[in-house]
């Protein structure tokens, strides 16, 4: 296998393989921002530009093929000067508060004040804690000049009952175009780049609702606080939450879930970015569509309808009633005037236990799954 | 030649010989005081405005970047503003820290070259002019007012185009599936795209700079995959809706170069007739490439797309003929457009050619009659004499024919053959003999006067010649006789366009005399290009020449005068490849194959005419448009 070195690590490679492969396959961390796996990288962010020896460009470790005998520095004074001025940029260039929210309020200066107006803005971040360029501008000890903030005039989109769109803190990574167009194939979120003079209103990856199906990916790609829903808007921060994986109960395929919970209640339902079978992939009732397990409506015991009206019952008298029912039914009319539908939202031994029901016990064939309609 | 009296281009490390710089001799009588750009900065005026320069160009760099990575998209913005604060005298000592700061920060990091090439002119120029910038930061520098620029955004491949097609602009819309911009831009320079998608001899190819990495990109692939798009009704093409014109053009030839002028001048609002001597549209293009490699169909889309801009079309119309130059300045048309072609055949200089032997047709003519359907010439064994494209499509022709022992015969050896190797190869899969190294003496005829051999004289090569390629010698009695029932001659083509014009315009090659840049003759409202004034040349030269035509037509009849702009000379400037030499090589290694479309095996297609290449699905069009490295190179010049 060829060889290369890692801040002086000799380390061996499969040809094909990037800069940013190698470097993760040895543990070795380069902090990204754009990339988004299992999708071509488009080198956009030039967050995890790295030195290679004999050039003076500094290559993008995402999508720069690794080389036989390549002398690759991850963290050079030169790496770390440019990473550190591409954060900067970053940063100046929209209506991110969260590195003053810790000092008093009176020792903020008109842009921050003119921040906290902007809707959405009132309080933290929702990315608060959980937030790339937060954790990125901490760690390369970024500070922005007032005068350098360009806050203004970023378009929001807050018009749909999910997904708040908020430009004024887009960093313009192009994940969501990605998640939208290559890991849902959607195609809502048209690539908005290109000649500045042919874009005098900017670049926004703007959703076409036309296209959309509120699936979310391009919120769980977000890396910033840009696109957040609104069932989890301020009710707590990244850290205060607990993380729950479990299965989604909505159909048959199994995805896994990510539950964020915090005093016992879920707040946000994310996709397991390394789980089989959706690898982090949701649909829109998968990932939003929770809330009902706290309504006040649930029924809470079996209920039997006499003379029109509904009463409550034990599970036993129902049961009993039920089972008298479907008797008089197959006598009268035989098993096959009875017929079960499975619900997708049971598991999988369940349902083989209804089938059981049906057919062993019933003896008909008349069992279904609604998955199916 | 004026040098310039600071000049680091490429480092100083050789002047590249920039001839077109003899800028006396340009016709437009433009100057230039001084340019920046990738390699560097030239100035021939040193009281030129430096400070006002570097924010012009700053300001152009702001305007191309494109979005997509931080460094460019927003260093740029922070820089324009920085250059316009100094020229406004609001600038500070620190503010030229921060500029050469940004522009090596910019340089080492941005995604493509609008960015990477930003630091040597940016530090060139303040560091030739640094009082002048120290003093713009003092605020004590005089701001000159009104000082003009021109700028010009190219890439390698786009300067090597001669129509200067904008190909990294359309690859990476085809990238992010944006395949209706992808082609409004190749429109814009491109008139027939699905034609030069299929055939052209791809300049910007051999230029790519992907090509020292692994293989250059598939840009001819990647346009006709946009045009069979277009024609499956895909694309949603940015309405052109011009302002019509009163003026009308006359043109003449529905070739290549006539049909460009006609949809640029078309896209102006401009009305135009083309007169056409034959019975259907496309010139060579049609006549001359057999449709196995290019399809009628694409010819009478594109032909239809002309139309729809507003040219009419009067087929079987014989400019000199049928309708004299006179009578069309009679009926009213402002200009008229030459693009005649080049369609007369060229002599062999060998006995028997003149004789009218039977089976003994020139290779245009061949080509023209099998286009048309027919089986020109008769046997079993040809003898095609010639090298280049027009030789291939007449053996590949033959074979399609019927003809089971087809011969190529070149008088020097493969490595000399101007036909596109593709096409070589293709040929020799087809079953063609290829002989090299053998010249014509003689076409032999049987008793009845029909061809039964061609007597030739085996070569050796000798010393080069001008064109660079080594000249065949004969070798002494070495004469030998291929038998054969046809012979075809394919070694060249010629004018004739002193049928119609006045001899003022008409070089002692039959040529039209007509400006380079701008078209226009010494009459003053005749213009021309295309083959009828370069003689045999390329498809996408003559696209070039119908649209450079149009251009200057639509400045002859704004102004009476086409005098070429400082626009045009910033072209010519970079027509010179030697303003691109110097780039290093890239630092990784090259993993990526190009995308291939897939071909009809040989044993089918010497069946019949059917296309021999497919398009390249949208998938492999995506991949391959991934791998454009976007060599963008800006140049701005004071004027």
């Amino acid at each position: 296998m060829p060889i290369l070195s890692i801040n002086h690590n000799s380390l061996e490679f499969q040809p094909g393989m990037t800069i940013l492969e190698v470097a993760r396959k040895n543990n070795i961390h380069i902090p990204t921002l754009c990339h988004l796996a299992g999708c071509t990288p488009t080198g956009q962010c030039r967050i995890c530009v790295v030195e290679v020896g004999g050039t003076d460009e500094l290559l993008p470790a995402c999508e720069t093929p690794a080389g036989e005998g390549m002398k690759i520095m991850t963290h050079s004074p030169g790496v770390h000067e440019a990473r550190k001025t591409i954060i900067e940029m970053l940063v100046a260039s929209g209506a991110h508060n969260c590195l003053v929210m810790q000092s008093p309020a009176d020792s903020w200066n008109s842009d921050q004040k003119g921040i906290m107006e902007q809707p959405w803005h009132g309080g933290l971040c929702p990315a608060y804690g959980d937030c790339r360029l937060q954790d990125l501008a901490v760690e390369y000890d970024v500070h922005v000049k007032e005068d350098h903030l360009a806050w203004e005039g970023h378009p929001l989109d807050d018009a749909t009952p999910i997904i708040v769109r908020d430009f004024s803190r887009c960093i313009l990574c192009g994940r969501c175009v990605q998640a939208c167009n290559d890991v849902q194939v959607n195609l809502a979120i048209t690539p908005p780049w290109g000649r500045r003079a042919d874009h005098p209103e900017g670049w926004y990856p703007a959703a076409d609702y036309e296209a959309c199906t509120h699936c979310g990916e391009c919120v769980q790609a977000c890396p910033v606080g840009a696109l957040f829903d609104r069932k989890s808007f301020g009710k707590a921060l990244a850290n205060e939450m607990d993380h729950i994986r479990t299965t989604c109960p909505y159909c048959g395929v199994g995805c896994q879930l990510l539950l964020h919970v915090k005093d016992g209640k879920i707040l946000k339902v994310t996709g397991v970015e390394d789980g089989s079978p959706n690898k982090g992939r949701l649909c829109v009732k998968g990932r939003f569509g929770f809330d009902f397990i706290y309504s006040e409506e649930r029924l809470t015991s079996p209920l039997i309808k006499e003379n029109g009206e509904f009463r409550k019952a034990s599970w036993d008298e129902a049961l009993d009633l039920v089972a008298q029912k479907f008797t008089t039914i197959i006598q009268e009319s035989g098993p096959d005037a009875l017929a079960g539908v499975s619900c997708a939202r049971s598991i999988n031994e369940d349902s083989y236990q209804m089938q059981k029901l049906f057919r062993a016990v019933f003896k008909t064939n008349n069992i279904d799954h609604c998955a199916r309609t | 030649m004026r040098h310039p009296e600071i000049d680091t281009w490429n480092g100083k490390a050789r002047d590249p010989d920039l001839s077109v710089l003899d800028m006396e001799k340009w016709p437009g009588r433009t100057t230039l005081r001084a340019i920046m750009g990738w390699n560097g900065i030239k100035v021939w005026d040193k009281t030129v405005d430096a400070v006002a320069l570097l924010a012009a160009y700053l300001e152009k760099t702001k305007d191309e970047s494109c979005g997509q990575c931080t460094p460019c998209r927003l260093g740029t913005v922070q820089m324009a503003g920085l250059a316009k604060g100094l020229t406004q005298g609001r600038g500070k000592t620190e503010d030229l820290t921060r500029l050469k700061f940004l522009a090596v920060q910019i340089s080492r990091t941005a995604r493509c070259d609008i960015g990477r090439t930003l630091a040597r002119p940016v530090l060139d120029l303040m560091e030739s002019f640094s009082k002048d910038f120290e003093a713009a930061a003092r605020g004590t520098k005089r701001v000159e007012e009104g000082q003009a620029y021109t700028s010009l955004v190219t890439a390698p491949c786009v300067a090597a185009c001669p129509s200067h097609v904008d190909v990294p602009f359309y690859l990476e819309n085809i990238r992010m599936d944006r395949w209706s911009e992808a082609m409004d831009k190749v429109r814009e320079d491109c008139p027939m795209p699905g034609t030069i998608g299929r055939v052209c001899v791809r300049p910007c190819e051999t230029r790519c700079r992907r090509g020292n990495l692994d293989e250059a990109l598939a840009i001819k692939g990647l346009k006709r995959f946009l045009a069979d798009r277009e024609m499956e009704g895909k694309l949603t093409p940015k309405p052109l809706a011009p302002p019509k014109r009163p003026e009308r053009v006359a043109i003449v030839g529905a070739g290549p170069a006539g049909l460009s002028c006609a949809y640029y001048l078309g896209r102006q609002g401009i009305k135009t007739t083309i007169f056409e001597a034959q019975e259907g549209p496309g010139g060579m293009a049609a006549y001359g490439i057999p449709s196995y490699r290019l399809p009628r169909s694409v010819i009478a889309h594109e032909a239809a797309g002309v139309e729809a801009l507003g040219a009419v079309i009067r087929y079987n119309t014989r400019v000199g003929r049928d309708i004299t130059l006179e009578d069309l300045a009679g009926q009213g048309y402002k200009a008229v457009f030459v693009g005649a072609g080049a369609p007369g055949p060229t002599r062999m200089n060998c006995k028997g050619e003149d004789q009218g032997y039977e089976n003994f047709m020139p290779g245009v003519d061949f080509l023209a009659r099998a286009a048309r359907g027919e089986k020109p010439l008769n046997g079993d064994r040809v003898a095609v004499v010639g090298g280049g494209n027009v030789a291939m499509d007449c053996v590949r022709t033959a074979r399609r024919l019927g003809f089971t022992d087809v011969n190529l015969i070149y008088r020097r050896t493969e490595a000399e053959m101007p036909a596109d190797a593709l096409e070589i190869k293709e040929a020799r899969e087809e079953g063609v003999n290829f002989h090299m190294l053998m010249a014509p003496i003689e076409v032999q005829a049987d008793a009845d006067g029909k061809v039964s051999g061609l007597k030739c004289l085996r070569m050796e090569l000798g010393e080069p010649d001008k064109s660079g390629r080594r000249r065949p010698v004969p070798i002494e009695g070495s004469e030998f006789v291929i038998a054969c029932d046809a012979v075809i001659p394919a070694i060249g083509q010629a004018c004739a366009v002193d049928q119609f014009l006045p001899q003022a315009v008409v070089s002692e090659w039959n040529t039209l005399v007509a400006d380079k840049t701008t078209g226009q003759t010494q009459v003053p409202h005749i213009f021309g290009g295309g083959d009828c004034a370069t003689g045999p040349d390329i498809l996408i030269r003559a696209l070039a020449a119908g649209k450079y035509g149009a251009k200057s037509i639509v400045r002859y009849l704004d102004t009476g005068d086409c005098t070429p702009g400082p626009e045009d000379l910033m072209e010519a400037l970079t027509g010179n490849p030697a303003l691109f030499e110097t780039d290093p090589p890239l630092p990784y290694p090259g993993v990526t194959r190009r995308e291939e479309a897939s071909v009809l095996a040989p044993e089918t297609r010497i069946q019949s005419f059917d296309e021999v290449e497919a398009g390249l699905s949208p998938a492999q069009a995506r991949q391959e448009a991934n791998r454009c490295l976007r060599c963008y190179r800006i140049l701005v010049a004071a004027l």
